[in-house]
């Protein structure tokens, strides 16, 4: 089921090469349907999870490359599932999103579908080397998908992102080698990984002194997952990537991509290395209060609406990291929640300033030249103005949306921890300072009187409500009711802070 | 005849083959001069390339066998070579034959050129004495002079010969150097024997031996284009015909690192158990420390090197000395795994990197250039073109789902196995990213810029059909690459 799931829209990327280059509507018809399947199969999945283990699911294994013991290797858990769910979910809704390029349609629609199928394999995989070809390969159609299609510096954004992301997982390739050759036996699978846990204790020499392996497994997998999250000092390519990104683009990469990155350190660095991240925990807690505050003023610094909310990604991925930090269930509860709300409030923003950039063809709060870039819009398109205030306030974390009860709990679970309070007691600035800049904001281009400018602009259409529609309700109903989504973590997560006593 | 004689004879069949081949073009040219216009050379080769294969297969040795009193050895490495080269051979033909680069005339020389190089190569990959692996080494460079000048009236290409040859001379009048004193050392030419002498004489006369091998070193550095004699290659890979410089970034090099396996292990190290070697100390530390550090800086300068550069071709021809970097990274463990990386890893680079090279020659032939500005929007007005060359890039660049990162992988976990070599591995990951960048630049001229003029020029089904045939291996080979795997490693278990 699996393998359907992560297999169908690479399927679909083939079926879209073979078909010719002008029937957009087919091309787009077939790009619908290849993420619709993984969408039912994952609400399948969804109705058939077991919430009360904390065991891979729906397991799928074959031997692959005997010489190295790699295996192809599936399964999902709690930490997990709730990715997979949100990787189908919104890559569905981004192909509604992608409907208006009209350049090089076929190219665009195959380097979608591939690039949902690297990620659902990322998330699927259980087999570090497998789950390496996925993390890598979805670089290619990103690099292609920013470069291509993106806006006018998109050729600097694609090779930076690049660059970046590939500086990082080659640091992981290393430990990935290092990882198979320290154990006995050899092995690339996670799940044995963290059962053996063999590198505590042991010493590696590098550049002439010995360093204790685990630490030094456990930093180099950190970087490379640090840049996709991203955490500062690594997030210089962000603001970048996503502002140049076409629409959908953007979508993926906050909603779906920098969950990677905090992924991977819960898949990895935690259980395969307690005793490092035990360690390194404090430091995380830093640099995790680092991005919320550092995100937050540079939002508020920003004059282009698509900037803001790129440097608010970076803010509200702070968050997780302080939640994971905490090493306790509450917290990590709160970090796997908060990658998921963060997935869909952040993905209601980018499409909505997609929408309105697709009209006015320019996204400026407040333009170069001094003047406002719209202002007061919210008495022409009332529709857009609701949808754009419940992502704002589900951003900001007001009690009732789904931002609200994720930041509580990660609060909760690091203030439980007696030498984080300070550090929380900070970083609970980050949530005035996020009201201030998406309320500023708000204010700016919707309220107060109407630029006369975009007097004519009209509202969404059927489209761009239905694409927002699924997420307007995740968002409530998570608020009001975390259950469905807390449940499907909750064994595995209780399992995973096990091992941190 | 001595039994001995007619046994090494079978062995050395594959090379017969080539012979003949080269032979049968001589006795051509001479009788029937109208075959210089025609494609005829070109089957002749061909042919050759696919019978010596198919002789190779027929007699590959399950043990290592000295022939010809000791002067070569055939096993598994020798085998493995003699496929590539004849693949190689084959692939730079076609491609020679279906651009235009070269004119009608020089094709049918071009041909007979390039078999006696293949010839040279094979003697180079199985030498086990000094003076056999001159001989082999001096066939192919000789030859590789004249090819690189192919195109007379073309300045570009008659520098390059010269440089070529001014370094080539100097490079192997070292090394012939480096060889007399081996044997005023140890009184023999053998490696065996060498290597017996070096044992009982307890390394002793330590300076002695140390010159002679940092002067082996500068005339194999030269044929591989390793730090520091690696300046010769951009100069001559831009100014040779582009289906030649294809060729001699793949196969000339790939001999030299058949006779530097062949020189490393078997001169300069003890054999232990099955598939383990101890590196013979040499000044202060074993050679595999010295071969850590020429790797690195190998990889440094080509990569660093690359970065600015605005011809495609220099791109490459820097890329490809970057590459030796990575492969030399295969000798500091002294044992069959690494070997067995080196030879994936010449696979995986055979492919991309003639891949890489055709698409350059099909460009500049549409664009009569081989700038990037030329290549603008290539991707675009032939995606088939555009597609493929970025497979062969990520490849290079050692992205996963292709073969480039199978290579790059079994270096790497070659590297971090060998204790107190973490170092070299982090340098040289380090270094695949900086690769990325130039790479990547080639990309960016291909699909995410506008080309300036659109060139309507299809592209023939052969050029088609071969960049298929060097495409999917290097994805194949990239996802499953198990069975390639084992059989290099069967090959290199016989050898000793």
């Amino acid at each position: 089921m699996l393998s359907w799931m992560t297999f169908i829209p690479l399927l679909g990327a083939a079926v879209v090469l073979t078909l010719p280059r002008q029937q957009h509507n087919l091309i787009r018809l077939v790009s619908v349907v290849a993420t619709a399947i993984p969408l039912v199969l994952g609400v399948v999945l969804f109705l058939r999870f077991d919430r009360t283990t904390a065991a891979m699911q729906f397991v799928e294994r074959a031997p692959w490359i005997a010489s190295f013991n790699i295996e192809y290797y599936f399964g999902v858990d709690g930490l997990s599932f709730p990715m997979v769910l949100l990787t189908v979910l919104l890559s569905f809704l981004c192909i509604f999103a992608s409907w208006g390029i009209e350049k090089g349609v076929k190219g665009y629609f195959a380097m979608f579908l591939f690039l949902e199928s690297g990620m659902m394999g990322v998330f699927c995989a259980l087999d570090f080397f497998f789950f390496f070809i996925f993390w890598e390969a979805m670089l290619l159609p990103m690099y292609f998908l920013i470069g291509i299609w993106g806006g006018k510096d998109k050729v600097y954004a694609a090779i930076k992102f690049f660059l970046y992301t590939l500086f990082g997982s080659v640091l992981m390739l290393l430990v990935m080698i290092g990882m198979y050759y320290y154990s006995e036996p050899h092995t690339f699978d996670l799940l044995k990984l963290a059962e053996l846990r063999p590198f505590a204790g042991k010493t590696l020499e590098l550049f002439g002194t010995a360093l204790p392996m685990d630490k030094l497994f456990w930093c180099g997998l950190f970087i490379g997952f640090a840049i996709k999250v991203p955490i500062w000092p690594f997030h210089t390519w962000l603001p970048w990537a996503h502002v140049e990104a076409p629409t959908a683009v953007s979508v993926i990469l906050a909603g779906v991509l920098l969950k990677m990155g905090t992924y991977g350190i819960l898949r990895m660095n935690y259980p395969i290395l307690p005793e490092a991240t035990q360690w390194a925990s404090m430091g995380m807690v830093v640099l995790g209060v680092i991005n919320i505050l550092y995100g937050a003023f540079c939002a508020m610094a920003q004059k282009d609406l698509k900037k803001l909310v790129a440097y608010s990604s970076v803010s509200h991925m702070g968050y997780v990291i302080v939640g994971m930090a905490s090493l306790n269930s509450t917290g990590v509860n709160g970090a796997v929640l908060q990658m998921f709300n963060h997935g869909t409030s952040t993905a209601m923003l980018f499409l909505l300033v997609g929408v309105v950039y697709d009209r006015v063809h320019h996204r400026w709060i407040i333009k170069p030249d001094g003047s406002q870039g719209f202002g007061g819009i919210a008495a022409v398109v009332p529709v857009y103005t609701g949808m754009m205030a419940l992502a704002v306030f589900a951003s900001l974390g007001l009690p009732g949306l789904s931002g609200f009860i994720s930041e509580a709990l990660v609060f909760l679970g690091a203030f439980s921890v007696p030498r984080f309070q300070t550090m929380v007691v900070v970083s609970s600035l980050g949530i005035v300072l996020g009201a201030a800049y998406l309320l500023w904001m708000f204010m700016r281009v919707f309220l107060g009187p109407l630029n006369e400018e975009h007097k004519d602009l009209e509202d969404m259409n059927w489209r761009e409500r239905l694409m927002l529609v699924p997420l307007c309700i995740l968002v409530i109903v998570l608020g009001v009711y975390p259950m469905p989504v807390l449940e499907l973590m909750r064994v595995s997560v209780a399992q995973l802070v096990s091992y941190f006593g | 005849m001595t039994p001995e004689l007619i046994s090494s004879l079978k062995q050395f069949a594959p090379e017969g083959v080539i012979i003949s081949g080269l032979v049968f073009l001589f006795i051509m040219d001479a009788i029937l001069p109208s075959s210089r216009e025609s494609r005829l050379p070109l089957f002749v080769v061909l042919f050759s390339c696919i019978l010596g294969a198919l002789v190779t297969i027929g007699v590959i040795p399950t043990e290592a066998s000295s022939l010809f009193s000791g002067v070569i050895q055939s096993d598994g490495v020798t085998t493995f070579f003699r496929l590539l080269f004849f693949f190689s051979c084959a692939g730079g033909t076609l491609l020679a034959y279906e651009t235009k680069v070269l004119d009608r005339d020089s094709l049918s020389e071009f041909s007979l050129l390039i078999l006696c190089v293949t010839f040279g190569m094979c003697l180079m990959a199985s030498a086990t004495n000094v003076l056999m692996l001159y001989i082999g080494i001096e066939t192919v460079s000789i030859i590789s002079f004249v090819m690189a000048g192919l195109k007379r009236d073309d300045a570009r290409s008659n520098e390059a010969s010269l440089k070529y040859l001014i370094f080539g001379a100097v490079a192997s009048a070292i090394m012939i150097y480096g060889f007399s004193l081996i044997y005023g050392v140890t009184g023999s030419l053998n490696y065996g024997d060498i290597a017996k002498a070096l044992i009982e004489g307890g390394g002793e006369p330590k300076w002695a031996i140390l010159l002679s091998m940092v002067m082996v070193y500068v005339g194999l550095a030269y044929k591989i284009s390793a730090f520091p004699l690696h300046f010769w290659t951009p100069d001559v890979y831009e100014g040779a015909p582009t289906p030649v410089t294809a060729f001699f970034s793949i196969a000339p090099k790939a001999a030299g690192f058949g006779a530097a396996i062949r020189f490393f292990l078997c001169v300069l190290s003890t054999p232990g158990e099955a598939g383990v070697w101890t590196p013979m100390a040499l000044g202060h530390g074993a050679w595999t420390q010295a071969i850590a550090v020429l790797s690195v800086l190998t990889m440094l300068v080509g990569n660093l090197s690359a970065i600015g550069q605005k011809n495609v071709k220099r791109i490459l021809a820097y890329s490809s000395v970057a590459h030796v970097g990575y492969l030399l990274m295969g000798f500091v463990s002294a044992n069959a795994f690494g070997v067995t990386a080196v030879l994936f890893y010449l696979v995986a680079y055979c492919l991309m990197n003639l891949g890489a090279f055709w698409v350059v020659g099909l460009v500049a032939d549409r664009k009569k250039s081989e700038d990037l500005e030329a290549f603008k929007g290539v991707g675009w007005e032939d995606p088939f073109l555009g597609v493929t060359m970025a497979i062969f890039l990520f490849s290079l660049t050692g992205i996963p789902m292709f073969s480039g990162f199978v290579g790059k992988f079994l270096l790497f976990s070659n590297v971090v196995q060998t204790p107190g070599f973490l170092w070299l591995a982090v340098i040289g990951v380090l270094n695949s990213v900086v690769s990325l960048f130039y790479y990547a630049n080639i990309l960016k001229a291909m699909w995410l810029d506008k080309p300036d003029t659109v060139v309507e020029a299809p592209v023939s089904s052969v050029h088609r059909i071969a960049l298929a045939v060097l495409a999917i291996p290097t994805m194949v080979l990239g996802l499953y690459f198990e069975p390639i795997l084992k059989v290099t490693q069967s090959l290199v278990a016989t050898f000793r």
